[in-house]
């Protein structure tokens, strides 16, 4: 049996505008909370997996592996790939192939210098020929809630109680990004806010359905398991990691009301971490709008397809820190979210694995999930462009 | 974007929406591709090349967009979605393009699904002035206002005639007018030029004639508003329209942009009918377009009292032998070194010589070639039964008419720039057009343009039955134009903005 990989440390800086910092102040204070945690030094490590989603264009870098380099005197292999989700899993390989036995993955993503331009950027790397016919980094996701509404036939009260469990997603995790110290946003919304600002927006999703441009770093150590249990008593397992690739055209792919990405990486991280659904206990989805959290839900087989609105709104009318769906309860988003923690693409699925990690060992302070039994398991789901990747990776204690 | 290939690679895909379908599942794609994505390796050679250029499609969703990337600003809010053809088996993103003034209204997006649309061929986004123009055709237009859909079906020819003549034609104005005492004036959208309006001109001469796109062997574009100090309006005409067999990527037409002021297209008439007239030529049919946005320096500053007159349209005819609609039975044309308006290179504005242009420029050289041409056809002003004449203003082609001794039902039909404004080289392509659309058989026509510069040529030409019969081919007439229930009214402010593109 192959040994499974396992996090032994992990950190990362508070997400937002971090106009005065370099990127590689960034990653040297995500590495410094890391290294720490597990007590390392540099040298320690055998090789590096690194992800920015475009930190060369927004920042006018040269080659990411160079420039960790020279920051960390160190020379062993170095890899870039465009998300944290994606240099996990390739470390993964490598430790579960033995090549390696400790190796860092790091993310680092400074979206907010490259103030207005961003937006082009975003939407020209999500899908050109989007681009070129106009499309905004916001309007697929009010597509998709169009091809939500007509697809289930909403309107009326329903549509109305739909809009209401969207706004609560966002109020909801504006809540939990309270509890977390390094979350963007640590202030409460409410539902009136997230309404009216899509009412000045003339739009179907506002200012607070979507996530923020924010710049930030995480980091984690990944290593063997018996490297793991000599370094720490509290490892966390990569029990199943997977992902699946869609087509660059949202509107070229036959489904509009979901994501394939997410159902075929849910599935196949399952059934790599020999888990079933309902043994996840807590889960990171990927809200980079409000409508993403409710299908991701429907997506990794939480929720009915068409449902998950009816569940988030059941959920919050009196919110319990939990979706209660089908008996069943599932903390979602506990760090606040893309929405409230951040969203510095190359460094945010970092963060949604460091609050899985720190629940997983009872470390989340305020922010700590009690669930009916023991807290094992947790998943991450993350995805790249609109839809294009799609990663789950499945985390547990034992 | 500053990178020249791939411009036109996009263009060269994007404005005429080219894609493939696989004859073994019938699967389609937007963009060229070898394979079939099902079908794999036996796919390879039987993939078929299709576009939607003259397709229509549905919206299916959409959103607004009051937030646009940096490059769509100057569109201000659109429309953005989703338009599937054939049935849904492909889907393209689209925005809605023609329409002004939505960032601050209510859009009930459902009202809007479920429609059908038009491709349009627009520009795509702004760049600096030294790039070059991306266009594309994820442009649409609903296809129960102003631009109806228009099915393009090749008809085989019936009739070969002995001179050669106009076998089709089409005129394209925007949806958008300024309205100004009694005149009124088309005016383009922030996406179109003289680019736009050429191509568009040119696809409705095409479903207007039924003449096959393959079988056209030359292109000629006269325009004095290019947006180009060098790069052809015909080389994109050539490329959208797909005229002469497409080789490769490549067009088997000869493409030529011509510039003489407002006789750049009707110039090129008689080379077009001599060409195609040639006995060892093969070309069947050769395009002539006029199109201008036409350009005219503010109100206060020098050259700004044009601005009171300047329009925006194209015109195409297609010549050519067969199916003829009116045979060119003869011309005449004259030149003078006159300089009543002008623009110098790099200006953005013409200049314009005051009352010189009047007497000693447009009618000295009207009058000249109008009557030489009737002297060598032995014609009488009786023997014609329609006259078009160059139309800077609304004065000159009336003063010049009565002149010539017509009567008001002769030149009546030709007045158009009291609808759409000067259209500069499609002013008498237009005034020719509003007459054939309502012409019988066996009318004769004289027109006699009129270029600063200074120039006119005249022609007579002579209606055959065919021309009613082709009548039905063309909903985008010029009466319906000039009266649509979808026009738009726009104030000064933005006539100007909307004049200067994106």
């Amino acid at each position: 049996m192959p040994t499974r990989p396992a996090i032994v440390a992990v950190g990362r800086t508070r997400f937002g505008e971090h106009y005065e910092k370099e990127p590689e102040k960034l990653i040297e204070e995500a590495w410094l909370k890391a290294s720490m945690e597990a007590d390392l030094e540099r040298k320690d490590l055998e090789a590096c997996y690194l992800s920015d989603y475009f930190l060369p264009i927004t920042n006018k870098l040269g080659l990411e592996e160079g420039f960790l380099s020279e920051l960390t005197e160190l020379h062993v292999p170095m890899e870039v790939t465009r998300s944290f989700s994606s240099a996990l899993s390739n470390a993964c390989n490598a430790i579960q192939a033995g090549r390696y036995s400790m190796v860092l993955v790091g993310g680092i993503e400074k979206m907010t210098d490259r103030w207005d331009k961003i937006r082009d950027d975003l939407m020209l790397l999500e899908d050109p020929w989007s681009y070129y016919a106009g499309c905004t980094p916001e309007a697929n996701h009010e597509l998709m809630l169009r091809a939500y509404i007509k697809e289930y036939g909403l309107n009326g009260e329903n549509l109305e109680t739909l809009n209401t469990a969207l706004a609560q997603i966002s109020v909801k995790n504006h809540l939990h990004g309270t509890r977390n110290e390094y979350a963007q946003y640590q202030r409460k919304i409410t539902v009136e806010q997230v309404l009216n600002a899509r009412k000045e927006a003339h739009r179907p999703l506002g200012l607070y359905d979507y996530a923020p441009v924010s710049d930030g770093a995480a980091i984690l150590i990944l290593t063997s398991e018996e490297v793991a249990k000599k370094l720490t008593n509290k490892p966390v397992y990569v029990l199943g990691v997977s992902s699946a690739t869609d087509y660059l055209t949202y509107p070229a792919r036959e489904d509009m009301t979901h994501f394939l990405v997410s159902e075929i990486s849910m599935k196949n991280a399952l059934k790599m971490a020999g888990k079933n659904l309902w043994d996840v206990q807590l889960v990171e989805l990927y809200d980079q709008s409000t409508v993403m959290e409710m299908v991701s839900l429907e997506d990794m087989g939480f929720c009915k397809r068409g449902t998950a609105w009816r569940n988030i709104h059941e959920s919050c009318q009196d919110y319990k820190g939990y979706y209660e769906i089908d008996g069943n309860k599932l903390f979602v988003n506990m760090s606040g979210g893309l929405k409230a923690d951040g969203n510095p693409l190359g460094a945010t699925g970092g963060a949604q694995i460091f609050e899985v990690v720190k629940q997983l060992r009872k470390e989340a302070c305020e922010r700590q999930v009690n669930p009916d039994e023991e807290l094992e398991c947790g998943c991450v789901l993350e995805l790249e462009g609109f839809g294009t990747k799609g990663y789950v990776c499945v985390l547990g204690r034992e | 974007m500053s990178s020249e290939p791939i411009e036109r690679r996009v263009s060269y895909l994007g404005d005429r929406l080219r894609g493939n379908r696989c004859l073994i599942c019938g699967k389609e794609y937007f963009e060229i591709r070898d394979y079939c994505g099902n079908c794999g390796r036996k796919s390879f050679g039987k993939m078929v090349n299709t576009d939607l250029f003259y397709e229509k499609g549905k919206l299916e969703l959409c959103t607004l967009v009051n937030e646009p990337t940096n490059k769509f600003t100057k569109l201000g809010s659109y429309i953005y979605g989703t338009v599937s053809f054939h049935d849904c088996r492909i889907r393209v993103p689209g925005r809605l393009t023609d329409r002004t003034a939505i960032c601050n209204e209510e859009v009930d997006f459902s009202s809007l699904e479920g429609r059908e649309v038009v491709p349009r061929f627009r520009r795509r986004y702004s760049v600096d002035k030294s790039d070059v123009i991306p266009t594309i055709s994820l442009a649409f237009t609903f296809a129960d206002e102003y631009y109806p859909h228009q099915e393009y079906k090749i008809i085989r020819p019936k009739k070969e005639y002995d001179l050669p003549g106009i076998v089709g034609y089409g005129v394209y104005t925007s949806r958008f007018r300024i309205r100004e005492g009694n005149i009124e004036r088309s005016v383009p959208f922030i996406d179109e030029d003289s680019i736009t309006a050429a191509v568009e001109a040119g696809k409705l001469a095409l479903i207007h004639s039924g003449v096959d796109n393959s079988c056209i062997g030359k292109i000629y574009v006269g325009s004095e508003s290019n947006p180009y100090a060098v790069k052809p309006i015909a080389s994109k005409v050539a490329q959208v329209l797909k005229l002469g067999e497409e080789n490769e990527d490549v067009q088997g037409v000869d493409a030529i942009d011509t510039e003489f002021a407002c006789k750049a297209a009707t110039s090129m008439f008689k080379d077009a009918v001599s060409l195609v007239n040639y006995p060892k030529s093969n070309i069947k049919y050769a395009m002539v377009i006029g199109t201008d946005n036409s350009q005219a320096a503010p109100r206060d500053c020098p050259g700004g009292e044009l601005d009171l007159f300047v329009g925006y349209g194209a015109a195409a005819f297609i010549f050519g032998k067969q199916d003829v609609i009116a045979e060119i039975e003869g011309w005449y044309s004259c030149t003078s070194d006159t300089p009543d308006f002008w623009r110098r290179d790099g200006e953005p504005h013409p200049m314009h010589g005051g009352r010189f242009t009047g007497d000693p420029a447009y009618f000295k050289h009207v009058r000249m070639s109008a009557k030489k041409l009737m002297e060598q056809l032995n014609l009488q002003v009786g023997d014609v039964d329609y006259f078009v004449a160059h139309q800077p203003n609304v004065q000159f082609p009336v003063r010049i008419a009565k002149e010539l001794g017509f009567k008001e039902e002769q030149y009546a039909p030709m007045l158009q720039v009291a609808k759409f404004g000067n259209t500069y080289s499609g002013a008498v392509p237009i005034g020719l057009a509003a007459v054939l659309d309502r012409a019988k058989p066996d009318n004769r026509i004289l027109i006699a343009s009129y270029g600063s510069g200074a120039g006119s040529d005249a022609y007579s030409l002579v209606t055959t039955n065919q021309i009613l019969d082709k009548r039905h081919n063309q909903r985008l007439t010029i009466a319906y134009q000039a009266q649509n229930p979808f026009l738009e009214h726009v104030d000064y402010t933005t006539y100007r903005r909307l004049k200067l593109g994106m």
